[in-house]
């Protein structure tokens, strides 16, 4: 175990330290932080500053109508004063006499929305009170619960964000499960390809050192994705956004490091079994072509479940190793998906890690000390 | 006791090895020579457990040899490896670390091995950074950081010059009077000559010579008569029997093995005898006669 852990401490160290690793964790940080980010800045502003002129009734009215938003009531002395304030952007909207709203071009329409109910509720009780109803009366009959939203089929109030998320995680577990893998056939070519290997492989045993450099790297890129993920809600938190956040994202961030985790030692074995039959970093590239094709593939098919998480391609994809390590992250953001499916797609693949940490260490084994020549595989998987 | 036996290896149609058997003592220095391809590195690499081979054993002390007893050897393969984006230091004590010391035991080795080796100013310098001769020498302190209980060192002076080459003898001669058996390869066969105590010859996969040096030179046929005459005539030799070689006063005679005797009484005859006697063979004669 001691063996394991250096070779991974090694991996953590020097790999940590380059600049590609730092370059591509802070980049990871801030393009996910600012895609976070990013709805809110297009969704447009929450709070508005309405100007009033000679309105008090409808000044109080605002805050009766404005439950989501945060609308501020400015009074101002006349026309002239109001609308400067409208054109140097002081207010979003001004509203002038209970009669005209002004507005520098169009009114936002949530705004618009806004100051009509607080307009409607402010005259009708005005003149309610001047048919002469009781004024406390007719403010408690003014006083009505608004419509609850209930939605008898799917729940789609999060839809777009959950969309949102889901293109992120496609885009993180992509980035992260093929950066580390490339790292793990870097790094077993270079030592292979400078006979370090030799020198290693009669201190420590073979699986040791195949476990420590997979371990070591996937520590790095599992802290890469706690990174991601701490800047992703961080900057949510930061904006508000977080509010808007669909129910269930304790459970989405965990099952997408558990997939992550899964899928990392997968694709990482893969990637450190077939980069073992090259001796130069030249080779790297083609050797593992199929890993690369395999990895691309399911970013694909992941892409397509975030588009549509609820088709019955993305539940079968979403059972198949190694589609699964995407798919099912990407579906579960979507919301909806039935526990049984979920321990299903584990359990396939976890047996199909299994079976190719098995294989991988086998081929790796076998591979590594045949300096020369690329190995073929037949060669060494029998 | 380090015993070679028998080891066989093909590659496809090539043999590599044909029956290579030889032995390494505790406090030996063996050296190892033959020509390119002849079958060094394949031997050494399958006795550092890298290489399998198609048949035969090496045993330690009787009992074959097995991983854990490897961990404990001092290797430095034909092909040096080192991380070229690792620290001198960093890099030697992690290998320390690896073969079983504590943090602390490595630190302490490495930083001793790299004073011996004159290598504590570039202690913080990446391996990749450092010259050739310079990385030769991190390569054995990676050998040697360990106190290893055996030695297999493949090649290790072929590109240091003659102050590193000095470094390293004295190190690996040091390990030897501590007992440890230390088996290396050389083309340098002066150096070879000098320095070990054994030498073993392959040529094709075969042993051809596997003895002291002493024994070898001893069992050398070809023996040279070296006589020395000063103010004889220059035809003093007319007669004698045997290959005769002059160059001014100094006349070699080969195959004169029954005719010593009477070389030296043409001599004393033929004015003063300055140096009469047998020239030990060089290990480079030794060499060329037994591999050709």
């Amino acid at each position: 175990m001691n063996g394991l852990w250096l070779v991974a401490r090694r991996e953590i160290t020097t790999r940590g330290r380059t600049k590609g690793f730092v370059v591509g964790l802070v980049l990871s940080a801030v393009l996910v932080g600012a895609l976070a980010v990013l709805p809110r800045l297009f969704s447009g502003p929450d709070s508005f500053t309405v100007g009033v002129v000679d309105s008090p009734a409808l000044q109080s009215a605002l805050a009766g109508v404005a439950k989501d938003a945060e609308v501020t009531a400015e009074p101002f002395a006349d026309e002239a004063a109001a609308r400067k304030a409208v054109l140097d952007g002081d207010v979003d909207a001004a509203v002038v006499d209970d009669r005209r709203t002004l507005a520098d071009g169009e009114v936002d329409r949530e705004l618009g929305a806004l100051l009509e109910s607080a307009h409607q509720a402010a005259q009708t009780q005005k003149q309610l009170a001047e048919a002469g109803l009781d004024p406390a009366k007719v403010s408690a009959a003014m006083r009505v619960t608004p419509l609850e939203q209930v939605s008898v089929g799917a729940d789609t109030r999060y839809e777009d964000v959950r969309t949102g998320i889901a293109f992120l995680l496609v885009m993180v577990l992509f980035f992260l499960l093929l950066q580390p893998s490339m790292y793990v056939a870097m790094g077993v070519v270079e030592e292979k390809g400078s006979r370090i290997v030799e020198i290693l492989l009669t201190s420590i045993r073979p699986w040791q050192l195949l476990g420590g450099k997979i371990l070591g790297l996937g520590i790095l890129a599992l802290a890469n994705l706690v990174v991601i993920i701490v800047a992703g809600l961080g900057a949510a938190v930061a904006t508000g956004f977080s509010a808007d956040l669909p129910p269930g994202m304790t459970g989405i961030v965990l099952g997408t490091l558990f997939w992550f985790l899964l899928g990392y030692a997968f694709f990482a074995t893969m990637a450190a079994a077939l980069s073992s039959l090259v001796s130069r970093q030249e080779e790297v590239s083609s050797v593992i072509s199929p890993l690369t094709l395999l990895i691309m593939a399911t970013y694909f098919v992941s892409y397509f479940a975030a588009v549509e998480p609820g088709s019955g391609v993305a539940r079968i994809l979403s059972l198949i190793p190694p589609f699964s390590t995407m798919v099912m992250p990407v579906r579960t953001a979507g919301g909806g998906v039935p526990f049984w499916e979920i321990g299903l797609a584990a359990a396939l693949m976890a047996v199909a890690t299994a079976a190719m940490l098995a294989l991988g260490a086998r081929v790796y084994e076998r591979a590594v000390l045949r300096t020369g020549a690329r190995v073929k595989l037949s060669e060494v998987v029998r | 006791m380090i015993d070679i036996d028998d080891l066989h290896k093909r590659y496809g149609d090539k043999i590599a090895l044909d029956g290579v058997s030889f032995s390494v003592k505790p406090g030996e220095m063996f050296g190892f020579v033959g020509a390119n391809g002849a079958g060094k590195t394949t031997t050494m690499r399958i006795l550092m457990g890298v290489l399998a081979a198609d048949s035969g054993q090496v045993r330690r002390d009787g009992r074959a040899l097995a991983f854990e007893d490897r961990r404990r050897f001092g290797y430095m393969p034909e092909e040096r490896g080192l991380y070229q984006k690792m620290k001198v230091a960093e890099q030697v004590r992690y290998f320390g670390q690896l073969n079983g010391l504590s943090p602390k035991e490595a630190a302490k080795a490495t930083g001793d091995l790299l004073e011996r080796l004159a290598l504590t100013g570039r202690a913080g310098d990446e391996v990749g950074a450092l010259s050739l001769g310079n990385q030769q020498r991190v390569q054995l302190a990676v050998a040697l950081v360990h106190d290893p209980e055996v030695l297999v060192l493949d090649e290790p002076f072929s590109g240091l010059d003659p102050i590193a080459v000095d470094a390293l003898a004295e190190v690996l001669v040091e390990r030897r009077t501590a007992g440890v058996p230390v088996l290396f390869s050389s083309h340098q066969l002066d150096l070879v000559e000098r320095l070990c105590d054994s030498v073993g010859i392959i040529s094709a996969g075969r042993m051809v010579a596997s003895d002291t040096v002493e024994a070898l030179r001893a069992r050398e046929g070809r023996r040279l008569l070296k006589v020395v005459v000063r103010g004889a005539a220059p035809d003093w030799t007319t007669g004698l029997s045997g290959n005769i070689t002059k160059n001014g006063d100094e006349v070699l005679f080969a195959d004169a093995n029954g005719s010593d005797q009477e070389i030296l009484r043409a001599a004393t005859a033929a004015g003063t005898v300055e140096h009469f006697g047998w020239e030990r063979p060089t290990l480079t004669e030794i060499f060329r006669e037994a591999v050709a």
